[in-house]
């Protein structure tokens, strides 16, 4: 009996031991990966900013800029693109709706950001675009991988249209979380005008005409949460300036939009929150259970040998596989 | 040798469930109907 014992024993701790790699290196990079449907907003604000007043072409101060950014995974798309690329791919249709202290719209600029569900990859497809214009990414935007190491990455800038090392510069404690911190600084670069713009009869077409033109500059700021990739912080200090031409003679320049970008508190609440929980589901696979299993599994083992050593030792009972033929009853000569 | 079945036994245990596991995946989803926001939220 106690040699079945041990045989079973032994098979569930090569069961739960194989189980602590597999799951670490072979079911978690195929199991984390970011929903395709997934649909999240965010408000950001300047709080107090500098917009531009486009009737007098003058800067003015004002109480408040505010920032929705919005991503939506596109399923249908991801599915469409997924055939081709052979790979998990998430489409996010993303805004970002700028909206002056009266809620006016102040600029919106649409995009679509195509990547690999797993390891956060540019995907490049039919498509892929900022504010209507065809871009090819290199790098990541919004989120960074699952498992984010310290160091510097490339992100994307959606206003230059380009990519950009953001620089790891240390680990942090935001919110009780240990977080890296990222920043990337973007220097005056030409940019285009947004195709919408807050005021009727005033095109892109119709200021670039007047030979005026569109310059950005920006400090990003990124806490991010290295187990998920997800950043629980964002911060921009962020400058757009409108140049010469018609409008701005004489090479004169005016601010178009600065203001240091926040995220909204409620919104940096539900973030760390929803953060923690995820957080929490990625260390199952990478933590908890592998390192689990493998204590279960030697336990077991451990349990499974002795049980086997008692079987054998002299005095213990004859294991039940081994039990001896009945003597043969004496049978009269 | 009834070792060794058990150990392959344990280990094709594991492996069977990983594949499965991994195969069947997290479901897609659907995408969301809310709209991409054109105005500013009360709270999250």
């Amino acid at each position: 009996m106690r040699r079945k014992a041990s045989l079973v024993l032994l098979a569930f701790a090569v069961f739960f031991t194989a189980l602590a790699p597999l799951l670490r290196w072979y079911a978690f990079p195929r199991l984390a990966k970011i929903p395709a449907g997934q649909y999240q907003d965010m408000v950001l604000e300047a709080k107090p900013a500098t917009l531009i007043d486009y009737g007098t072409m003058k800067a003015k101060r004002v109480p408040k800029v505010t920032i929705v950014q919005t991503l939506k995974g596109n399923v249908a798309e991801s599915d469409r693109i997924e055939q081709t690329a052979g790979r998990d791919v998430v489409v996010w249709d993303a805004l970002s709706y700028v909206a002056g202290p009266d809620g006016k719209m102040v600029s919106e600029i649409p995009e679509r950001y195509i990547f690999d569900a797993h390891s956060q990859e540019p995907v490049h497809a039919t498509g892929e675009m900022v504010d209507g214009d065809r871009v090819r990414r290199e790098g990541i935007e919004y989120k960074w991988p699952f498992l984010t190491e310290p160091r510097d990455y490339t992100y994307f800038d959606a206003q230059t249209r380009t990519s950009a090392p953001i620089h790891y510069k240390g680990t942090r404690t935001f919110r009780g979380l240990e977080v890296y911190y990222f920043e990337q600084t973007i220097p005056w670069t030409k940019v285009r005008l947004p195709k919408k713009m807050p005021v009727k009869g005033i095109t892109p077409e119709s200021v670039e005409k007047m030979g005026t033109t569109r310059w950005y500059s920006t400090k990003r700021m990124f806490w991010v949460e290295p187990v998920t990739g997800a950043p629980v912080n964002g911060q921009e200090i962020h400058k757009e300036e409108l140049r010469g031409g018609d409008l701005l003679p004489g090479g004169g320049k005016v601010t178009a939009f600065a203001g240091h970008v926040k995220m909204r508190d409620d919104y940096v609440d539900s973030t760390v929150a929803l953060v923690t929980s995820q957080r929490t589901l990625v260390l199952l696979l990478t933590g908890y259970l592998p390192w689990g299993f493998l204590v279960v599994g030697a336990a077991l083992l451990a349990l499974g040998l002795h049980l086997e050593a008692r079987s054998r030792r002299p005095g213990a009972g004859v294991p039940d596989d081994e039990t001896p033929r009945p003597d043969p009853r004496p049978t009269p000569a | 040798m009834r070792a060794l079945t058990a150990a392959a036994v344990g280990l094709a245990a594991a492996l069977a469930l990983v594949l499965t596991v991994t195969a069947a995946g997290p479901p897609s989803g659907r995408t969301s109907p809310k709209p991409l926001l054109t105005t500013v939220p009360e709270h999250p």
